[in-house]
C-alpha cells in the first residue's frame, strides 16, 4: 500500500491556484523530498496533506484514509514540523516533549518513557529543563522536530526543517533524519538541493503549483543532463526539462 | 488526556508569565486597599457606601476577573500567531479539546483570584473594623461564577478573532468599561438616569450587585440579577464556542 495516494489534489486562494490538479504517489518507508521555489505550492500540498487545508478538488489519502473525509484517522497516524519553529515558548523542553505526547494519547508512564528517549536520542539532555523561548533557534528548531518524532509517526511531514539553521546544525539534522529512513515515510520540503540529494529516495519537483516532475536524483540528473540535483532543479525550473 | 496536556502547558504558559501576577493579582489588590483607604477618608453619605471594604470586595472582584478576559485573549491570540497552534491543529486534537484546554486554566486562575480577593478584603476589613460572615462570603462567590464563564468566553472571542496586538486593546476596552458599568467606584444607583439604564443592559452591573447583595446578607433582587448574568455568561461563552470553531473551520479554507 503507498503511504500517501494524492489524486488530482488543486487547492486554490479565492482566483489563485496554489496547487493544481496534482497526482502523485509515495511508498512505505520512502523518503520524498519536494522542491521548488517560493510560491510554488509546497507549503500548501503539505497542509493539504496534514488535514489544515482542505482541497477544492481532488482527494488525497495517508495509508488508506482519505484526509477530507477521515481527517481525525488522519492526524493519528501523522506528524508534522512546521516552516516555523512550533513550540510553548514558557515550557521547558521536557514539558514540551510531554505535551505533544499527552496530546497524541500516551499515558503518563509512556510519554516520560518517550521524552527520556528523545531527550536522549536528541542530545537535549543539558537543556531539558530550560525553557524553549532560552534555547538558541537551532536547538528551538530541533525540539519542533522532536516534538514531531515523539508520536513515532507514520508519515512524517518536515517543512523546510533545516530554514535558518547553520551548516553543523543542519548536518547534524540530516543525520537525524537519514536514521529515519525506512523507519517512517518522510516528505520533506527544502530550499537546499544538498539536502534534497542527499537524503531523499525520490524528489519532486513543484512549479508554479504544478508538480513539474518526479525521480530519483540520479533519474533528474540525467532527465536534465546535468551533474548535480541543484543544477538538474535550475534548469526545470527554467523549463529546460527533457522530458525523454 | 488530550484536554489534560493542552490545560497543563496553558497553565503553565499563565502562571511564568509576570504580567499575570501584576494585572491578575497584583492591581485589583491594589484598586481594593486604595479604594477602600479612600472609602474611610471620606465623609460618611448615601453615596460612600460603595466604597466600604464589603462592597468595594464585590466590585474587585468582578474588576479582577475581567482581566482573566485580557489574558484568556492574549494566550489565544498568541498561539494564532505562532507555528504551535497550526502544529496543534494537525494533531488528533478537537475543537472541543481545544476550548476547554484553554477554560478550565482560565477557572484555576479565576478561582485562586477570587480567594485572594477574598482573604484580601477580611483582612482589610478587620484592619478598619468591618466583619464579613463566612456564609455571605461562600454565597458571593458562587455568584462569580457565570461571571467567571462571561469573562473566559469575551476572551475566547476576542483571541480568535483579534490578533495578539489588537486583542488585548480590545480586552482593556472591556476592563475599563466593566467596573464603570458595574458602578465599582460610583454610586450608579444613586445616580439614576440614562447611565443606570445602560447600565442595567450589560451583565457587569448585574455581577456587582449580586454579589455586593449576598454579601451583605441580603436576597433582595438577586435572583434577577443572577438570571441575567447567567444569561449573558451563557450567549457569550456558547457564542465563543461558535466562533472557535468556525475559525478553525475557516482556516482549512
Amino acid at each position: 500500500m503507498s503511504a500517501i495516494k494524492i489524486d488530482k489534489i488543486t487547492k486554490r486562494f479565492g482566483t489563485k491556484t496554489a496547487v493544481n490538479n496534482l497526482s502523485l504517489e509515495i511508498n512505505e518507508g520512502e523518503l520524498f523530498a519536494l522542491l521548488g521555489v517560493n510560491g510554488a505550492g509546497k507549503t500548501t500540498l503539505i497542509k493539504t496533506l496534514t488535514c489544515l487545508l482542505k482541497p477544492n478538488d481532488g482527494e488525497a489519502y495517508i495509508l488508506g484514509k482519505s484526509v477530507t473525509t477521515q481527517a481525525d484517522e488522519v492526524k493519528k497516524l501523522i506528524n508534522l514540523s512546521t516552516q516555523e519553529t512550533a513550540v510553548a515558548p514558557n515550557l521547558t523542553v521536557r514539558e514540551n516533549l510531554m505535551m505533544i505526547a499527552g496530546i497524541y494519547g500516551m499515558d503518563k508512564e509512556s510519554a516520560k518513557a518517550k521524552t527520556d528517549e528523545m531527550i536522549n536520542k536528541l542530545s537535549f539532555g543539558d537543556y531539558e529543563n530550560q525553557r524553549a523561548k532560552t534555547l538558541s533557534g537551532g536547538w528551538q528548531r530541533k525540539l519542533s522536530i522532536a516534538m514531531a518524532l515523539i508520536t513515532e509517526p507514520k508519515v512524517l511531514f518536515l517543512d523546510e526543517p533545516t530554514l535558518g539553521l547553520d551548516v553543523l546544525a543542519r548536518r547534524e539534522l540530516w543525520e537525524l533524519v537519514r536514521k529515519l529512513k525506512g523507519k517512517m515515510t518522510i516528505i520533506l520540503t527544502t530550499h537546499y538541493m544538498e539536502e534534497a540529494e542527499s537524503l531523499s529516495d525520490r524528489i519532486g519537483v513543484m512549479i508554479n503549483s504544478n508538480l513539474i516532475t518526479v525521480g530519483t536524483p540520479d533519474e533528474l540528473m540525467k532527465k536534465t543532463e546535468t551533474h548535480s540535483v541543484e543544477e538538474a532543479f535550475v534548469k526545470i525550473a527554467g523549463g529546460g526539462l527533457n522530458e525523454n | 488526556m488530550r484536554i489534560k496536556a493542552f490545560a497543563s502547558r496553558n497553565i503553565k504558559e499563565l502562571i511564568r508569565d509576570p504580567l499575570s501576577y501584576i494585572f491578575c493579582l497584583g492591581f485589583p489588590l491594589i484598586m481594593l486597599l486604595v479604594m477602600s483607604v479612600i472609602g474611610q477618608s471620606i465623609p460618611e453619605n448615601e453615596g460612600t457606601a460603595i466604597f466600604n471594604v464589603q462592597n468595594q470586595s464585590a466590585g474587585t472582584a468582578v474588576f479582577g476577573l475581567a482581566f482573566v478576559m485580557l489574558f484568556a485573549a492574549l494566550l489565544i491570540s498568541k498561539d494564532r500567531a505562532s507555528a504551535l497552534l497550526c502544529r496543534l491543529f494537525a494533531s488528533p486534537m478537537r475543537s472541543v479539546d481545544f476550548i476547554l484546554g484553554y477554560t478550565l486554566p482560565l477557572i484555576i486562575i479565576a478561582a485562586a483570584q477570587l480567594a485572594v480577593n477574598v482573604i484580601s478584603s477580611v483582612i482589610i476589613g478587620a484592619a478598619v473594623g468591618e466583619s464579613f460572615n463566612f456564609l455571605n462570603l461562600l454565597m458571593s462567590l458562587a455568584v462569580h461564577i457565570p461571571t467567571i464563564f462571561l469573562f473566559i468566553g469575551l476572551g475566547i472571542i476576542f483571541g480568535t478573532l483579534f490578533n495578539e496586538k489588537s486583542s488585548p486593546g480590545i480586552s482593556s476596552i472591556i476592563v475599563s468599561l466593566a467596573p464603570m458599568l458595574g458602578g465599582v467606584w460610583m454610586p450608579i444607583d444613586a445616580m439614576g438616569g440614562v447611565i443606570l439604564t445602560i447600565a442595567k443592559i450589560f451583565p457587569f452591573y448585574h455581577a456587582v450587585k449580586a454579589s455586593r447583595t449576598v454579601l451583605a446578607g441580603s436576597s433582595e433582587g438577586v435572583a434577577a440579577s443572577i438570571l441575567i448574568l447567567c444569561a449573558w455568561a451563557a450567549v457569550i461563552f456558547i457564542l465563543s464556542i461558535f466562533v472557535f470553531k468556525a475559525k478553525m473551520r475557516s482556516e482549512k479554507k
